[in-house]
């Protein structure tokens, strides 16, 4: 499960964490997900996304981290204006790549209103765009992403090798102490990447694997949330990995979750466990100044391991659309030096708390 | 010496310096003030379009939303910014206020000028999304006088809704009075919806934006069209333009006449100093030495007086500006508050103009006294010797004969320039000419045995050179006045005229008084034709439509015409065609649809209406003072079918006799819904609104006919001034042989009247001709449209008598010294 | 017909300065006197003060008995009008008149008819030996000749007294003694008293009587007497 996002378009729906208009539908346990429905968006609830972020190979022998998400919000005004220009559905779109030769991330966003076929998320199955950005699943479940950035282009196609992974209570995924403090929420780990790359004007062909989580909902953070830590961990045995730990000011963990599926698909005891991570190392970002804990050590159930950084400068400012700064990683899990798996770690609030 | 001669002669060397002062006044201001209207407009211009490489635009109705996909989609398209605007009309203000909505999202990166931001600090795009949230430009708060956080309540149709300013512009034009909405919101709002106005382009890098510009034109409905920034630009300038350069003439005309008061104090000086200039030759100083002294002497008297006027310039602006807009009250320039900005270039060009034409001014009389000889302009009585440059008459006649071809040419690039280039040509052949009329007519005045009028006209015929100064001023300074004044009252009487066929009714009704986003719906119309009393009622729509992408759009007319009777409605030149069977709808085009485009009588023409290019017949032209960017009129009820529009702007109603005009408007006001938004008037009030308007935007010209005036009795001031010094003993000798004190008096005042007569009489038909230029030729070709000739007779012949009694005044006054004991002490060698 | 007494001036101002002190002359008709001094002695300021151009601070003027000091600038105009001519060192005649129209004024201000101004014209023109010269324009006449159209001018209206002020100043000496002679000739024919104003000896032998112009007074040039 992906907080990113959220600390993003709760800002920008000038929300606090418990205000839930009375017209957007609740988030109760209980609700099966269905397919290819679920695939689809939710527009009636007040934000979902699409959260791509994977591994990439270029052939060159340096790996590339790359993350592409889309963020729908259905913000609590315009209500039953008559215009198609209504800003009922607002559409953002982020897209990083993470070259360690290049030092920090490449970053390019998008935002429209949905409407006019220019940009929409559409219902049904997975077919979101802002222009000439876009994430669709074709029929038979591959992803195609289109990415025609200034600096970068990016087409790939994701295939599925594993089964959906449904977070939490067969989707249903607790975020606070609160009944109401939940999303729907399912992953696709262990995506199968190929396609192209374009930097510069210079197209690589490439190869890789990714992680793809799709989650909705009204409001879920609990009221005295700053922010969260979240990784996605592919793990080389086949296995998936996802975590996360909801943070109060001061730094303590407000709730935690971390669930690990065996290459076989067997769930391992790993729900309900309380989840340790335990930062390593601090970077500062000499943009913000923000101080991201960068390397992590990650402890559940049992299974422990650091999570090292592509590089330290991940950091990912995205003030001018959905107005936030966060550090969005490609990260190497490790234990006693071997590796173990890859995946990404997201890292938010530190730069300004939540409610700003 | 230089000095020393500006220092003796204060007074006069002040005249001269003056004079080109109120020059280069007069033009630098002009400049000024159109300067800073069309710069802030075109900054305007450029903060709404931003980055955009292109603009679609449509008519001020707007276009299908439709199109906004459609060019969005298209792979050179980088960004496509859509807006939606309205001059929308505010509760209890006469003037609009121009709101833009735009999509936050899109405009972010196409015009990053028109994203709002919040007050108090909220973050993020949605305070800007909220649909009743305005952003207002810093000069449209000034305006209001609001703050963020107060509403802001705005007519719709006859109601009115609340927004609430949520904040400022980023970077808009410091003169732009201008609100921004969420696009959704101002379409929802206004009652705009699936309408757009315009849609800026960014497009990719590497475009070719010209091949790309035909493709897209291609692809847009009738009636849309794409342009750069500049050419829109143009197009708003050029829909003042002709009265700019109207402006500008006058300006110059200002300096023109400033330079000659120049010439004609330094003709006077060198004359009056031959004697000293001989004697300088005599004692060694060379041609080429004492012509530069004498320039030098002029261009110091130039450059003091352009000093003085640069100065003056900008102060006349400023205060223009703050007094009355940088229009003048014309209503070109709306919602633009343009400042000052002091423009060095032109101050320099202006600066060097008014050096140029004091030393201009010199060169004849210069070079006449360099040339001179000294043993000649030494013996006594030398001085009355006419400057040779005005002997020839050949010159004068080429002059006016060239500007009577010049006159028939046609306009260039929509400026009359020959029309103006005549005008120069005959004033200055005029002028030219009438030294030789001089001689030859007060040659023939009546051998008079009354002794002033005796020496009076033999003094004038002659000295023609002498005479000749003050007379060219006299002619020019009334000509001009007549020719101002006729093309003035021929405008006025005309405008009267058509005033009173457009307003036929007893009672017009306007939905809101400014803006277009007030006006009747069918349900008010119903409302207004079941008033009591009335005997009729016509519904009139307007709406502008673009033909022409190059072009401002011309103002489409949807009203009640008998085809049959055009003329009950409309002010037609000449005979309107009897619409036939068969053939597509008739409308009647102003004088301008047939200068601008072509449009002729029995035509058939392809108007833009709903997206479709609509066939129509020109079945009439008519005058039309109102639009010079053209207008057409259609039957209202062709309009609807093609727009599908059935809302009007304005309503007229006749009475039935017996019925009372504030009985009517009271029911109107109690029985209409929201009836008091209505703006009732009677045609006498918009017959007194629109003269009074009228009066105002020509006040400039009124200022300028003064100026002309002053300064003809200046010249004629100066001439008889410089006269006075150079007759001293001639008046002296005079006073001996028995000549009192009275004669030479009345001798210096019939001079001066005889002079301004032959200058008033050659004035008026100099006049009269530039006149005829001005009505027939310049005004056709600035503003499209025609007027009947009319003589405002009472007001040139009291100014002429005036003219004629002032100029003998103040050639007495300027004599009053030859009257005085010195003269008598002239005549004598010694004590 | 002249009689001056005690006639004094003072131009006042800050350098106040008198020019003429305790002036006697008696003039009678017909007499044709010359008057020298020195530059600046006050010559002009005399003939000024006989014309009724300037008043004498002290002292009378009379001209054939009346005083002409008391006279209102009109009166002393009119008085001037009809019976003085006058010749001035430069001339002075108008450069845009003819010849003839110049001569012509004081006739035109004296009111005489058309026709008998034309034959005085004409005859004046011939005394002075510019018979025919009528239609020509001041500027195509050399000097000497402008000064017979100022003499011309001086007696067609038959003044009783010619003031002539240093009428050979602009002139070489030959055209000098010729204009001299012609105005002695025509004060002679005309019957009129004549004062002329000269530094020059040899012009004020010309006349009949010579006096001297000092700061003290007018005294009898002592070359005359010799010669009387």
């Amino acid at each position: 499960m992906n907080k990113r996002g959220w600390l993003a378009l709760l800002a920008l729906a000038g929300l606090t964490a418990f205000a839930a208009a009375p017209d957007y539908p609740p988030v109760l346990p209980g609700r099966p997900l269905s397919f290819p429905r679920d695939h689809g968006a939710h527009p009636e609830y007040r934000i979902e996304w699409w959260y791509v972020t994977g591994w990439l190979d270029t052939g060159s022998g340096e790996p590339l981290g790359f993350q592409v998400t889309f963020f729908r919000s259905r913000p609590n005004l315009a209500q039953g204006q008559p215009s198609r220009f209504a800003p009922n559905q607002l559409l953002f779109a982020h897209a990083a790549l993470s070259d360690p030769t290049l030092g920090h991330l490449l970053h390019e966003q998008r935002s429209a209103r949905a409407g006019f076929g220019l940009a929409e998320a559409e219902t049904g199955d997975t077919d979101v765009h802002i222009d000439d950005w876009s994430l669709r699943r074709g029929a038979d479940g591959p992803y195609r992403i289109r990415i025609g950035g200034r600096e970068m282009q990016i087409d790939l196609s994701l295939k599925p090798t594993q089964p959906v992974l449904p977070q939490g209570d067969g989707g249903y995924s607790r975020k606070g102490p609160q009944a109401g403090e939940a999303s729907y929420y399912y992953s696709q780990p262990h995506l199968e990447v190929s396609g192209t790359v374009a930097r510069d004007g210079r197209k690589q062909g490439v190869r890789g694997t990714a992680w793809l989580d799709h989650e909705w909902s009204t409001a879920m953070l609990p009221k005295n949330a700053v922010g969260w830590d979240w990784i996605g961990i592919n793990l080389d045995d086949g296995g998936a990995l996802m975590a996360f730990r909801i943070r109060d000011g001061d730094g303590r963990s407000l709730w935690t979750h971390a669930s690990h599926r065996r290459a076989d698909g067997g769930q391992a005891a790993i729900a309900g466990k309380p989840v340790t991570l335990a930062p390593i190392r601090f970077w500062r970002s000499p943009r913000t100044g923000a101080r991201y804990p960068v390397a992590m050590h990650f402890a559940a159930g049992g299974l422990a391991f650091d999570l090292v950084p592509l590089q330290d400068d991940q950091e990912l400012d995205a003030r001018s659309s959905t107005g936030n700064v966060y550090w969005e990683g490609a990260v190497t899990a490790l234990s006693g030096g071997q590796p173990l798996g890859r995946g990404y770690m997201e890292l938010t609030g530190y730069y300004l708390p939540l409610g700003l | 010496m230089l000095f020393s001669e500006l220092r003796t002669h204060t007074a006069r060397s002040a005249m001269a310096i003056v004079a080109i002062a109120i020059g280069v006044a007069m033009a630098y201001a002009v400049h000024l003030i159109n300067e800073s209207a069309t710069g802030e407009f075109e900054r305007t211009v450029r903060s709404l379009m931003g980055n955009a490489d292109l603009e679609i635009r449509g008519t001020e109705a707007g276009f299908s939303e439709s199109v906004y996909p459609l060019v969005a989609r298209l792979a050179e398209v980088g960004t496509a910014s859509p807006s939606v605007a309205v001059e929308a009309r505010l509760s209890g203000r006469a003037d609009p206020l121009k709101i833009v909505g735009v999509d936050v999202f899109r405009a972010a990166a196409v015009q990053p000028g028109l994203i709002g931001r919040p007050e108090g600090g909220r973050a993020g795009a949605l305070p800007l999304l909220e649909d009743d949230a305005i952003f207002l430009s810093p000069v449209a708060l000034r305006w209001l006088g609001a703050k963020p956080g107060d509403p802001l309540h705005v007519q719709v149709g006859l109601e009115t809704r609340t927004l609430r300013i949520r904040g400022t512009l980023a970077a808009t034009g410091e003169g732009l009075r201008l609100g921004v909405m969420d696009i959704g919101a101002a379409q929802s709002c206004f009652e705009r919806l699936g309408m757009l106005q315009q849609i800026d382009l960014s497009l990719r890098p590497g475009t070719d934006a010209e091949a790309f510009r035909a493709r897209l034109s291609r692809l847009l409905p009738a009636g849309v069209f794409v342009s750069t920034p500049a050419e829109t630009v143009r197009r708003s300038s050029d829909l003042s333009r002709a009265y700019r350069v109207n402006l500008t003439v006058l300006a110059l005309v200002a300096l023109f006449t400033g330079a000659f008061l120049v010439f004609s104090s330094q003709a006077l000086a060198v004359m009056r100093r031959r004697g000293q200039f001989a004697l300088l030759r005599v004692l060694g100083l060379r041609q080429g030495e004492l012509l530069r002294l004498i320039l030098a002497e002029a261009a110091l008297q130039g450059a003091l007086g352009a000093c003085l006027g640069l100065g003056l310039g900008y102060l006349v602006a400023g205060a223009t500006l703050a007094w009355a807009g940088s229009d003048l009250g014309a209503g070109y320039f709306k919602g633009v508050a343009p400042q000052v900005h002091f423009d060095a270039a032109a101050a320099l060009l202006f600066g060097l103009l008014g050096l140029a034409s004091a030393v201009l001014g010199s060169v004849a009389p210069a070079v006449e006294a360099a040339r001179a000889s000294p043993a000649q302009a030494l013996r006594a009585g030398d001085e009355a010797a006419a400057p040779r440059g005005l002997r020839s008459v050949a010159p004068g006649i080429v002059a006016i004969a060239a500007g009577a071809a010049l006159s028939f040419l046609p306009p260039i690039d929509d400026v009359p320039i020959a029309g103006y280039l005549a005008i120069a040509l005959l004033l200055t052949g005029g002028i030219a000419l009438v030294p030789r009329l001089a001689r030859v007519l007060f040659a023939r005045l009546p051998d008079s045995r009354h002794v002033p009028l005796h020496l009076a006209s033999t003094q004038l015929s002659g000295s023609p050179g002498r005479a000749a100064i003050g007379l060219a001023g006299i002619l020019a300074s009334f000509s001009l006045m007549v020719a101002m004044a006729i093309m003035v009252a021929s405008f006025r009487t005309s405008f009267d005229q058509w005033l009173t066929v457009a307003l036929p009714a007893d009672l017009y009704l306007r939905a809101g008084s400014a803006g277009d986003t007030a006006y009747f719906s069918p349900a008010d119309q119903r409302n207004i034709a079941a008033t009591p009393g009335l005997q009729r009622v016509e519904f009139q729509r307007s709406l502008p439509v673009s033909l022409d992408p190059e072009r401002p759009p011309v103002m489409l007319i949807g009203r009640s015409i008998d085809a049959a009777d055009p003329a009950s409605r409309l002010a037609l030149v000449g005979t309107p065609r009897h619409p036939r069977s068969g053939e597509p709808p008739p409308v009647w085009v102003s004088e301008a649809m047939v200068d601008l485009y072509g449009y002729a009588l029995g035509q058939q023409v392809f108007l833009p209406l709903g997206g479709r290019r609509v066939a129509v017949t020109v079945a009439g032209v008519w005058r039309d003072y109102a639009r010079q960017q053209g207008a057409v009129v259609i039957e209202r009820q062709d309009l609807a079918r093609f727009t599908g529009d059935e809302t009007a702007n304005d309503a007229a109603l006749w009475l039935l006799p017996g019925s009372g005009l504030a009985a009517t408007e009271q029911w109107l006001r109690q029985r209409l819904a929201n009836g008091d938004r209505v703006v009732y008037s009677s045609p006498g009030e918009i017959r007194a609104r629109s003269l009074k308007i009228f009066d105002r935007s020509f006040a400039v010209t009124y200022l300028l006919e003064a100026v002309a005036i002053v300064i003809g009795l200046a010249g004629i001031a100066v001439s008889f001034g410089g006269q006075a010094l150079a007759r001293t003993r001639e008046f002296g000798m005079l006073r001996h042989i028995g000549v009192s004190r009275a004669q030479i008096g009345a001798m210096l005042a019939l001079e001066g009247a005889l002079l301004a007569m032959l200058g008033v009489a050659a004035g008026l038909i100099l006049g009269g001709a530039v006149a005829l230029i001005l009505v027939r030729v310049v005004n056709p070709q600035s503003f499209h449209w025609t007027m009947n000739m009319s003589l405002p007779w009472q007001l040139i012949s009291t100014v002429a008598i005036v003219l004629v009694a002032a100029s003998a005044a103040t050639a007495t006054w300027a004599g009053r010294r030859a009257m005085a004991t010195g003269a008598v002490r002239a005549v004598r060698e010694d004590w | 017909m002249l009689v001056l007494q005690g006639v004094s001036k003072t131009y006042p101002g800050a350098a106040s300065r008198t020019v003429l002190a305790g002036i006697d002359l008696a003039l009678a008709s017909g007499e044709y006197v010359a008057i020298m001094g020195e530059s600046g002695v006050g010559k002009s300021t005399l003939l000024n003060l006989i014309a009724g151009l300037e008043r004498p601070d002290r002292g009378s003027i009379l001209f054939d008995g009346q005083e002409i000091s008391a006279l209102p600038d009109d009166a002393a105009t009119l008085l001037r009008r009809r019976a003085m001519g006058f010749v001035f060192q430069a001339f002075h005649v108008l450069p845009h008149l003819s010849v003839a129209r110049n001569v012509a004024l004081p006739l035109l201000l004296n009111g005489i008819g058309k026709r008998r101004m034309r034959e005085r014209v004409a005859a004046g023109l011939a005394a002075v030996g510019l018979a025919g010269r009528g239609e020509s324009m001041p500027r195509q006449l050399s000097g000497g000749e402008l000064q017979r159209v100022a003499i011309a001018r001086a007696i067609v209206h038959r003044p009783s007294l010619l003031l002539v002020d240093e009428p050979t100043g602009n002139l070489d000496s030959d055209t000098a003694g010729k204009i001299l002679r012609l105005l002695r000739d025509q004060l002679h024919a005309s019957g009129a008293a004549g004062i002329l104003v000269t530094h020059s000896l040899a012009a004020a032998r010309t006349a009949e009587r010579i006096l001297r112009l000092t700061p003290t007074g007018l005294e009898p040039h002592a070359d005359s007497d010799r010669e009387e």
